[in-house]
């Protein structure tokens, strides 16, 4: 391990609109096999230091290498092929609601699939398989024929799981993967992510909003306050200073069991 | 604390451009609406009173229709009255701090410096024309200019008031519309218009019951319908350019068939076109804006341009009368028509599986594949039959142009005065018509 797996360096985002300033020089690296916890306030910047990573928000300054690659000079084409390696996982699930549960978890493998077949819809019979697997891993085999909008909550989020198991991925990007959810099944979906971390060895980003979730699953933690690192460390690191620190003056902790 | 408040004010975030636009919009429209009303009420005096006749012609009671339209006959000093009378009551209502041109744009006149009172008032009715002739000087010259947006015009400085974003004081209820001078207003310029255009296009109850005789000899026979031709072949047609025998019941086939068709054909051109017509899909390069424009612009060219007038121009390209025509013009408006609903179904669309399949590593061409069209397909078909409502509709009568169909009948036998086959004409219209908007109705609302 020389070299780290993920080098984020000086990485600023401006929105054009209104000159909102979302990163700010944000420099870290991360090592391959880490599971990363991202916390802040809404509007810390959080969404946007994942989505620069796959390049769904176009960076304004600063670079990021995944792998020793220099994702924020690859053409859209080159991009692509990238995408493929890293995961996202969605706060709202992103699912295509009318479409089977099945269909939802063949798109991750959109990116493996030439675009005349996947406009048929024709997968191959490898992906078929490997979207049983996966849905199996997550516990939902029986829904394969299902709406995605049928499913609740917490299973939308593993079908959302299974998705972006079907990238193979080697980096998982999960912004905010449980705040849609209540308590029991936050920890059911956090467990299958602490799964693909410990068994597969994938990379993991997760921005989470409770601080106890952060340190039961997180092997570092970092927080981001008005697009600025306040905070990067072990889980353990954080007491009641740094907590206000992040999160301000007036914030009380709330523990999800 | 005060720098909080102006942050907080929406009129900081405009630029100084677009405030003296709003302002100047805001006169333009109180002008408008003092000069309608001075408009309207000389030209019913001169209606209702004046006695000017040209060579024994009153034309203001004769002739009310030119009169409204062509120039008032004032006396030479009196257009400048009206110029600036009207000018002037402008200028007092604006004073008076919530005129409806202010309100529009959301203005009031505030004080700088405590309430607005009668001297300031009148000292911004006197220095008025003042200011706004210096107005372009101001412009015009760098060092006045940033002046001019600090501190306002020079007969807002001078009165020390000036014309701000209105901010409704909270705890003050709103009116009911009908209390307030816009509801005042409006009602008002309802019913002028609405009296003045009695009086313009020469409406006359009158003829309605004097001539009820003559007009119920035909409804009488349109009641009592003519099915001869019902089924049996009408040979008329022999005579023109599509000799062909046809009876009601072939042509209303006939005309169902062609709405069919030229909804097919056209949706089946919309639906592409409607990815391209989409701001969320195009707008994010340079070029995909152009290809953006250029759809949008030939939906909203193409749909401006009504079903009947496409029929007149394929009637001359293709052959009066052949129903090829019609067909090929309800294309054309199905398309453009079409065309925008789709576009903007997608713009409505939600983002999220988009980013999903984007993060996926999906192309441009999938994004659409799974995560667009899955969203859009039941709002899609809803429109699509929709619009084959209307093209049956429209099909029954471009006939009247040289579109071919049912109407080619209705049209025939109204110019022969057949009044009994045209109410069998319009008998079968009617059913069919309704028919299918029922079934219509009735998919559209299982699929929504």
């Amino acid at each position: 391990m020389s070299e780290p797996y993920l080098i984020i360096e000086g990485l600023t985002k401006v929105y054009e609109r209104g000159q909102v300033v979302a990163l700010k020089d944000v420099s870290f690296s991360v090592d391959k096999g880490e599971f990363l916890v991202i916390i802040g306030l809404s509007g810390s910047g959080k969404s946007t230091l994942l989505r620069c990573i796959n390049r769904l928000v176009e960076p304004t300054a600063g670079h990021i290498f995944v792998n020793g690659v220099d994702v924020t000079t690859l053409s859209s084409g080159q991009m692509r092929k990238m995408r493929r390696k890293m995961g996202m996982i969605f706060q709202h699930f992103n699912l295509i609601n009318r479409s089977t549960v099945l269909t939802n978890v063949l798109s991750g493998r959109l990116g493996y699939t030439p675009t005349w077949r996947s406009l048929l819809g024709l997968f191959s019979r490898t992906d078929r398989e490997m979207a049983f697997r996966n849905l199996k891993r997550v516990g939902l085999e029986d829904k394969a024929y299902a709406r995605a909008d049928e499913l609740s909550g917490g299973q939308q989020q593993r079908v959302g799981i299974a998705r972006a198991l079907m990238q193979d991925p080697d980096l998982l990007l999960t912004d905010e993967p449980v705040s849609a959810l209540d308590p029991a099944t936050s920890h059911s979906v956090m467990q299958y992510l602490e799964q693909m971390n410990r068994e597969d060895g994938v990379t993991v980003l997760a921005s989470l909003h409770f601080l106890s979730l952060a340190r039961r699953y997180g092997t570092r933690i970092l927080a981001l306050k008005d697009g600025e690192i306040v905070f990067d460390g072990l889980p353990t690191e954080i007491d009641e200073k740094k907590f206000r620190e992040i999160y301000g003056e007036e914030a009380e902790e709330v523990e999800v069991r | 604390m005060s720098t909080k408040a102006t942050t907080t004010n929406p009129e900081d975030a405009l630029t100084d451009a677009r405030k003296l636009r709003k302002r100047a919009l805001g006169f333009a429209l109180d002008w408008a609406i003092v000069y309608y009303f001075l408009h309207a009420s000389m030209y019913l005096y001169l209606v209702f009173w004046g006695s000017q006749t040209i060579r024994g012609w009153n034309w203001y009671k004769n002739d009310p229709y030119t009169a409204f339209f062509n120039p008032l006959r004032l006396p030479s000093w009196g257009w400048w009255l009206i110029l600036f009378g009207t000018l002037g009551v402008v200028v007092l209502i604006r004073t008076f701090g919530r005129s409806l041109g202010q309100r529009a744009f959301g203005l009031s006149l505030q004080a700088r410096s405590g309430s607005v009172n009668l001297v300031k008032r009148c000292i911004r009715i006197l220095v008025w024309p003042m200011g706004v002739i210096l107005a372009p000087i101001q412009l015009a010259i760098p060092a006045l200019r940033h002046g001019v947006f600090t501190h306002g015009l020079l007969h807002d400085r001078i009165s020390g008031t000036s014309i701000r974003h209105y901010v409704h004081p909270s705890g003050t209820p709103y009116k009911r519309f009908w209390k307030t001078q816009w509801g005042i207003v409006a009602v008002a310029l309802l019913s002028l218009t609405l009296f003045l255009g009695w009086i313009i296009i020469d409406a006359d109850l009158g003829i309605l019951i004097g001539r009820v005789d003559e007009a119920r000899n035909v409804f009488l026979e349109i009641v009592h319908p003519d099915f001869t031709h019902f089924t049996t072949p009408d040979p008329i047609f022999y005579q023109r350019a599509y000799p062909q025998m046809f009876s009601i019941v072939n042509l209303m086939l006939l005309t169902v068939l062609m709405a069919l068709a030229a909804t097919i054909l056209g949706a089946a051109f919309a639906f592409p076109l409607s990815f391209l017509g989409a701001r969320n899909l195009m707008c994010q390069s340079r070029i995909g804006w152009w290809i953006y424009s250029v759809t949008r612009g030939f939906f909203n060219l193409f749909r401006s341009i009504e079903t009947l007038i496409w029929v007149i121009v394929f009637a001359v390209w293709i052959g009066y009368g052949n129903p090829f025509a019609g067909v090929m013009a309800l294309v054309i408006h199905t398309i453009a028509a079409l065309g925008k609903l789709y576009s903007e179904q997608v713009e409505g669309i939600d983002s999220g599986p988009m980013e999903a399949i984007l993060a996926c590593g999906g192309s441009k061409l999938q994004v659409i594949r799974y995560a667009v069209i899955p969203q859009i397909i039941p709002s899609f078909l809803a429109f699509t039959l929709y619009r084959w409502d209307i093209n049956v509709r429209m099909a029954t009568i471009i006939a009247l142009v040289g579109g071919g169909g049912i109407g080619d009948l209705l049209f025939h036998y109204r110019r022969t005065g057949d009044w009994a086959q045209v109410g069998a004409v319009v008998i079968a219209m009617v059913v069919v018509v309704w028919t299918l908007d029922y079934i219509s109705g009735r998919v559209r609302e299982k699929i929504a």
